[in-house]
């Protein structure tokens, strides 16, 4: 006997449709709310502009500490948000909105900005060192450690150079030269590394800024691509089906984008390129979904003429269950790993797949399904479908 | 063994070891996009109204002079914008000589009269090609200047009419490199009429406080510690034109400074100017900027140094900018991405750890819900991510963080190819079918819904290749790779295998 976690069911899944309707309407209204009159959506820099920072402290802080040292040089309306590694790692982005006569002014305004946050996180660090000739080991690039080695270590000097740069890669930041040592250095290099060089309290893992010009462009271009291959798909399945089920198909996207965009604007996450590529992911998941069940349709719909659509629907939609059930558990699986272990950088990306995942399911059930039905009653006399 | 068989084998053995051979090393053959591996990005445009700007005012000066040389009379040229200049205070009588001139020396441009002035503009074919040459020459100085810095596989490209993406992987040091991308270079000798002047005002005080026509006002720069305004000649002695030879070297003090070697018709010129202005003060101006004013201690005739406080590494890069020739037009910075090694290193081993625990209990459960049949679809799912890997080596796409989205996408649909062709095994076994018949019903049964779900996904994803940036491109690259491999794997491949490993004795299907 195979292994079967239930046997086909009978569910009426579409009684519900109009309960299912008027949730899916709640939830995206909600969301509308929020957007427009509540907390909005958080455009990152990619489509608002900006610039985004990311730093490394040596030791853990706290977003208050670091909200005050912005506060202090007018800089406190910036938005800080902790990204994981025991309270030493944080994404800054200035949120001052900035109005020049021309764009190339206004990014380098921009740019201008992110070097006095940096400057104001730094504080006075690493004054008193730099001044008597230390260089900062925590920002040294790969150039000028080689540089520093040459002298005593001439023949070693590119070789200690990669593998301290390796480790640093490896940690983000050097806390003490204990760490430093297990760059496998020998004691006289290690002696000679905390002679010369000092441990700088931050260092900036990344700096996006993007002006005005740029961002409207990557605006412009990414709804451009997402309403291409929405059309794309709408032609292909109106083709490959009926144009009821494509027109269903439709408004299954459109339904998953909302839904997936509402739960977003919830958070304080922001919308950059890669949640695009997430967005792009859960319509292509669900588009995925909603064929099966409609190519279900389609074989039923030849075996079983008399029935009424209605029927066959739950009929297929029960028959696919199983199949449903697994595939979305497993993609569930792998975007759960992505969310828990995949990091900061990915994790806005996961987030949006875990809501979309599931949704994705769900606006199968009752929305493709129900349009179908609908326009079938709004427009009777279609039969049949296309081979 | 089953007819054809052999042939699907054989195929499946060829692109398999294909695969393999092409990606292998992955570590060398998979190119890491600047999210995963650091490095910087830059958007830029040129501005080609400059190069066209530059080009027109060469025009109205050799126009002026074709006109002294042929006694024409006019009051002022004056340029409108761009590619267009007027020509005012010429005579109705003269219009005859003014057109030979136009007709015979500036071919590329339309000219209108009306009573004493005439409009000159640029055809626009002439401007289109002037714009493209001034991106496709700013392309190649940049790529130079990039090469020259030693940057392991720059990308720089052009991208629509005026912009240009350039990536540069791994690179640590974000502010040096950029200013050498985004130096002019336009280096000119300029001899001092007066200044340094803390403000303009002092500045012309002896001039009847305005600036005289033959002369400009320029700023020095202050990391040359040449701070100040400086009334210099409009006309250059010499330029970077002129420099057959740069180097780093040293000043009298022993600071770093850059020595040049004048070709021959700049060696004349220079000696000409240094002869005649001995102990006068002659200014090196990089970009419009002031970076030092030595006095002329000597007749100076083919060689000689640029000073300006330099570390070792600025001469170093002003050698190399120097080296690699002028920019056309102005830079522009629309967007700069800079990625430290560390984030990306971190983003690929998260994600590396979360891809293997999704793969392993994906696994886990393929073998403990289908068994055998389990199997089967691990082997194809294996088999579609060798594909893939190929496949991008083959390509040489690049694999970014939307990339690896695109990956999940593909890997979930390959998962849910297997999941439904065995749901329906398993609906025809339970039908009462022989397990022959119902492999083979339950892979032409689940056809129609693989194929479709695939080839829609696939049309999406070319609409965003066509029409997308950067990620989004990387993400539908990845996608539509992995799909096409799904189609082969999940489809064809997985049909052999169960075709191979039962007959029509075999009484149970391990599923």
């Amino acid at each position: 006997m195979p292994l079967e976690l239930f046997k086909t069911p009978h569910i009426k899944f579409l009684k519900y449709k109009y309960h299912a309707l008027a949730l899916t309407f709640l939830i995206i209204l909600a969301g509308l709310i929020n957007i427009l009159f509540g907390n909005g959506l958080k455009l990152g820099v990619d489509f608002g502009g900006g610039t985004l920072i990311r730093v490394i402290y040596k030791t853990p802080m706290s977003v208050n500490d670091i909200r005050q040292t912005l506060r202090d040089v007018g800089l406190g309306n910036s938005s800080i948000q902790e990204a994981g590694k025991a309270g030493k790692e944080f994404q800054i982005r200035t949120t001052q909105v900035i109005k020049a006569a021309d764009s190339q002014q206004e990014l380098e305004a921009h740019q201008k900005l992110a070097d006095q946050v940096i400057a104001a996180l730094k504080g006075n660090d690493g004054a008193a060192e730099l001044g008597r000739g230390l260089i900062d080991l925590n920002n040294i690039d790969s150039r000028g450690l080689t540089a520093l080695f040459t002298t005593p270590f001439a023949a070693d000097a590119p070789a200690l150079t990669e593998s301290i740069l390796r480790l640093r890669n490896d940690k983000g930041i050097f806390t003490d030269y204990g760490e430093v040592a297990q760059a496998g250095l020998k004691p006289e290099v290690l002696t000679f590394l905390k002679d010369k060089t000092f441990l700088g309290k931050l260092t900036v893992v990344s700096r996006e800024t993007v002006g005005p010009q740029a961002g409207a462009e990557l605006r412009r271009k990414a709804t451009l691509a997402v309403i291409w291959s929405l059309i794309g798909m709408l032609v292909y399945i109106a083709f490959r089906f009926k144009l009821e089920y494509g027109v269903a198909a439709i408004f299954t996207l459109a339904q998953d984008v909302l839904i997936t965009v509402s739960f977003y604007s919830f958070t304080s996450r922001e919308i950059n390129l890669p949640i695009i590529a997430a967005l792009l992911t859960i319509v292509g998941f669900s588009i995925n979904d909603t064929i099966v069940i409609f190519d279900r349709v389609r074989e039923n719909q030849k075996a079983k003429r008399k029935e009424p659509l209605e029927t066959i629907m739950n009929l297929s939609l029960n028959q696919c269950l199983g199949r449903t059930l697994i595939t979305t558990g497993t993609v569930f699986l792998t975007v759960g790993a992505l969310f828990l272990f995949g990091g900061k950088v990915i994790n806005d990306f996961a987030f949006c797949m875990l809501i979309g995942s599931i949704e994705g399911v769900y606006s199968t059930i009752f929305m493709s399904c129900p349009i179908v039905l609908i326009w079938t009653k709004i427009f009777p006399k279609t039969k049949g479908f296309r081979k | 063994m089953k007819k054809g068989l052999r042939w699907k084998i054989l195929l499946t053995a060829v692109i398999l070891i294909g695969a393999i051979v092409i990606s292998y090393p992955i570590k060398d053959k998979i190119k890491l996009g600047l999210d995963l591996k650091g490095g910087i990005h830059l958007v830029m445009q040129v501005m080609t109204d400059d190069a066209v700007t530059m080009e027109t005012d060469q025009e109205i000066l050799r126009l002026q002079d074709l006109f002294k040389k042929n006694s024409i009379t006019f009051t002022i040229v004056t340029r409108e914008a761009p590619g267009k200049f007027t020509i005012q205070g010429t005579t109705p009588d003269q219009e005859g000589k003014v057109k030979d001139q136009l007709d015979q020396y500036l071919r590329d441009w339309d000219y209108i009269f009306a009573g004493t002035s005439t409009t000159v503009t640029l055809k626009p074919l002439a401007l289109n090609a002037m714009k493209e040459q001034a991106v496709d020459q700013s392309v190649e100085t940049i790529r130079n200047r990039v090469d020259q810095f030693g940057v392991a596989e720059p990308i720089i490209q052009r991208y629509g009419k005026e912009r240009l993406i350039v990536e540069l992987p791994g690179v640590d040091n974000p502010e040096r490199i950029q200013d050498i991308i985004k130096t002019a270079a336009i280096l000119e000798w300029k001899l001092v009429k007066a200044g340094p002047a803390a403000d303009e005002a002092t500045l012309l005080k002896e001039f009847g406080d305005k600036v005289p026509e033959d002369m400009e006002v320029l700023k020095g720069d202050p990391k040359r510690r040449a701070e100040g305004f400086y009334l210099v000649e409009k006309v250059a002695a010499i330029t970077g034109k002129d420099l057959s030879l740069v180097r780093r070297s040293q000043d009298e003090y022993g600071g770093p400074a850059v020595s040049f070697q004048l070709k021959p018709d700049g060696a004349s010129r220079f000696e000409k100017v240094t002869g005649a202005n001995i102990n006068k003060p002659l200014a090196i101006i990089l970009d419009k900027k002031v970076q030092s004013y030595p006095n002329i201690n000597a007749q100076i005739s083919d060689s000689g140094i640029i000073q300006g406080h330099f570390t070792i590494e600025e001469a170093d890069d002003l050698v190399l900018i120097l080296r690699s020739g002028a920019l056309p037009a102005g830079i522009k910075t629309l967007e700069t991405r800079i990625v430290g090694p560390s984030l990306g290193a971190d983003s690929v081993k998260a994600g590396l750890l979360a891809g293997l625990i999704a793969i392993l209990s994906v696994m886990t459960f393929m073998i403990v819900y289908y068994k055998l049949s389990g199997v089967n679809a691990i082997v194809a799912l294996i088999l579609n991510v060798v594909i893939l890997f190929g496949a991008l080596a083959y390509f040489k796409a690049t694999l970014t963080l939307p990339g690896i989205a695109g990956i999940i996408l593909g890997i979930g649909m390959a998962v849910d190819a297997n999941v439904l062709i065995f749901e329906r095994m398993r609906e025809e076994m339970a039908l009462g079918k022989s397990v022959m018949n119902s492999i083979s019903l339950g892979f032409s049964r689940a056809f129609s819904a693989i194929f479709d779900s695939n080839l829609t996904t696939i049309i999406s994803a070319v609409f965003l290749f066509q029409f997308g940036t950067g990620p989004i491109k990387g993400y539908a690259v990845t996608l539509i790779v992995s799909l096409c491999a799904n189609l082969f794997t999940a489809v064809f491949v997985s049909h052999w295998i169960f075709d191979a490993t039962h007959t029509k004795n075999t009484k149970k299907l391990s599923i």
